[in-house]
């Protein structure tokens, strides 16, 4: 591959990286710290091309060793071409959040899990702020259904945040949680009980208000609570789809 | 000039003739003529195809998109996208390094930091990397830059399994996916410490250069004072080139088994511990998660002792599909089919024995 080709192609890539940083849709594929790391590689890069192509178009004569390091160019590195998949991929596909797909294939309360203790024992979480109703995350809330010993939620009415997942005769609501990328996203769901929870699509996002159900999220419904919801308002997707 | 002769004439106008790259003056039409010496008849070059791609591809967004709308490839594309853009500053990062020690740090500098007895300079190497708290895909270019430094291979190895699997932000994301169980952070550091190690005596006493491609190890000319930074620019630039288009590859890879390899058959393991360490250890192969991430996923598998899981944090920075496509295209197949297969091995044993020592049993 010519060099010409190689300094587009790390422009395009890098160009890439900086778009879906400036315009917010990184969110949808990495954790929101993430954000200054890909300003940065995505500076370099157009950099390093940059650089490349204004030393090519002002050079005058080419001479020996005019690189130092020959290894961009002694072989054919067609490896390179590979770096147009992210590039069309982000600019032209523009895939979206992982959403009720990557919940329904993995039918347990990962992320909850991990904020247990590892084993099934029960163990003391800190007391909830005051609120009414209180903004509590989707993970947090499965955990403490499960596992708190100080049984912090109960009488709580608490306000949580997913979007609606269909599965078999139950609507859940549901929400990802990772740590670096989508890649190691981890799934918590939340099933909705009350008169007004069905007939809702997969994806769409909900604000539902409502209490834990007590004696739900027990060994017998793998740990998936129930709240008893009250109030259901349809939301936009929030910038940041996941949780942390 | 080049060292290497075009020795795929009929390939020449898609793949490059070497010497096109050394004319940096040239413009598209003289390029276009060096593809076929002595001929004047137009050949299509890299930069029409790119073009022609670019096109095609924007002409046909709506089939594109459409194509893609079944559930397991919208999570496909979605899981490889974050991989690329989780992991692409990171090697960049990486060649920055990479070039910085090409430019500034001579040969004979590491010489005089390494002790030179290569049994004991392995593992000096392997506690610097834990001076750089990146993911594995930072460690890869470092390495084969060390490597053309003149540091022995068993040496860069040794840095390059250490670097993302004992830096402080894994071990602290660790600690605190294990609130409960502290051991995990020690058990972590000793069976990715022991790994590094045994692989870099092994290479020091069974490897052989001729399993790395030559131009891995060929030693640069030193720059003198005005070249340094051309030196620094080009050298970066063209190994972030070289190792991207693998790290893509890699990240195809990975988000395709983290889409087919169902999670849940997991959890069904239970509290088998031989099966479980067979098993985590392959999912730790398939996955490439970055190592800041699996210790949580290793914490949401439950019902598992603690064994299966270490072998999962242990076995994931050393080798996964990511990294082997990076260390294939970075080293040579030659060097990747003995390297992965062997560190494999060597983690599983090393993670179990760290395991044993610390947990007391299988924890």
């Amino acid at each position: 591959m010519r060099r010409e080709t190689q300094n587009i192609l790390l422009v395009l890539v890098g160009g890439a990286l900086l778009k879906i940083s400036l315009n917010g849709t990184y969110l949808q594929y990495v954790k929101p710290s993430h954000r200054y790391w890909l300003i940065g590689g995505g500076l370099v890069m157009v950099l390093l091309a940059g650089i490349s192509i204004a030393r090519e178009l002002f050079a005058r004569a080419p001479h020996e060793h005019d690189d130092g390091d020959h290894e961009g160019h002694d072989h054919s590195a067609r490896s390179a071409w590979l770096l147009i998949l992210p590039v069309l991929t982000i600019f032209l596909i523009a895939p979206p959040a992982l959403g009720a797909d990557s919940v329904r294939a993995d039918a347990s309360n990962r992320a909850a899990t991990t904020l247990s203790s590892g084993a099934d024992d029960r163990m003391l979480f800190s007391p909830l702020p005051a609120g009414d109703p209180l903004p509590v995350k989707l993970s947090d809330f499965a955990a403490r259904a499960a596992w708190d010993s100080g049984n912090s939620l109960d009488n709580r009415r608490v306000r949580l945040t997913g979007f609606v997942v269909v599965d078999g005769q139950n609507t859940y609501l549901a929400r990802l949680s990772i740590t670096c990328c989508a890649a190691d996203a981890l799934p918590v769901r939340v099933r909705l009980d009350g008169p007004r929870t069905t007939g809702y699509q997969n994806d769409t996002w909900l604000n539902v208000t409502g209490t834990l159900r007590p004696g739900s999220a027990t060994e017998d419904d793998d740990y998936v609570p129930t709240l008893s919801a009250t109030e259901l308002t349809k939301i936009h997707q929030p910038e940041d789809p996941y949780e942390h | 000039m080049s060292a290497d002769p075009p020795s795929r004439p009929e390939s020449a106008d898609l793949t490059d003739a070497p010497e096109l790259a050394t004319a940096p003056g040239g413009s598209v039409a003289v390029a276009d003529v060096a593809a076929g010496p002595g001929k004047r008849r137009y050949r299509v070059g890299s930069l029409e195809v790119l073009c022609a791609i670019l096109v095609i591809a924007l002409v046909g967004q709506g089939n594109l998109v459409s194509w893609l709308d079944a559930p397991m490839l919208r999570t496909g594309a979605t899981v490889f996208v974050a991989v690329c853009v989780q992991a692409l500053p990171f090697l960049v990062l990486g060649v920055l390094i990479s070039g910085a020690i090409a430019a500034f740090v001579s040969g004979k500098v590491l010489e005089r930091l390494l002790p030179r007895r290569q049994a004991l300079a392995v593992p000096v190497a392997g506690l610097a990397g834990v001076a750089l708290p990146t993911c594995e895909c930072a460690a890869v270019p470092v390495a084969r830059r060390l490597m053309r430094q003149g540091v022995p291979t068993s040496v860069a190895l040794a840095f390059l399994l250490t670097a993302p699997a004992i830096n402080p932000v894994v071990l602290v994301a660790t600690s605190v996916a294990f609130p409960n169980n502290q051991g995990m952070v020690l058990a972590r550091l000793l069976g990715s410490l022991a790994t590094a190690l045994v692989m870099g005596w092994l290479w020091a006493r069974f490897g052989k250069a001729e399993w790395i491609i030559e131009r891995a190890l060929r030693r640069l000319p030193e720059p003198d004072g005005r070249s340094r930074w051309r030196m620094f620019f080009e050298t970066a630039r063209a190994d972030l080139v070289d190792a991207g288009g693998f790290l893509v590859l890699g990240g195809l890879i990975a988000a395709t088994l983290n889409v087919a390899v169902p999670r849940h058959w997991v959890d069904a393991l239970g509290q088998q511990v031989v099966l479980g360490v067979v098993v985590l250890a392959v999912l730790a192969l398939l996955l490439a998660l970055c190592s800041e991430a699996d210790a949580f996923v290793a914490a949401s598998i439950s019902g598992m002792p603690l064994l299966p899981k270490l072998v999962f944090l242990v076995v994931g920075p050393a080798v996964d599909v990511k990294l082997f496509a990076l260390q294939a295209g970075t080293f040579g197949r030659s060097f990747a089919v003995r390297f992965a297969p062997a560190t494999f091995v060597v983690a599983v044993v090393c993670a179990v024995l760290s395991g044993l020592l610390v947990f007391g049993g299988a924890g």
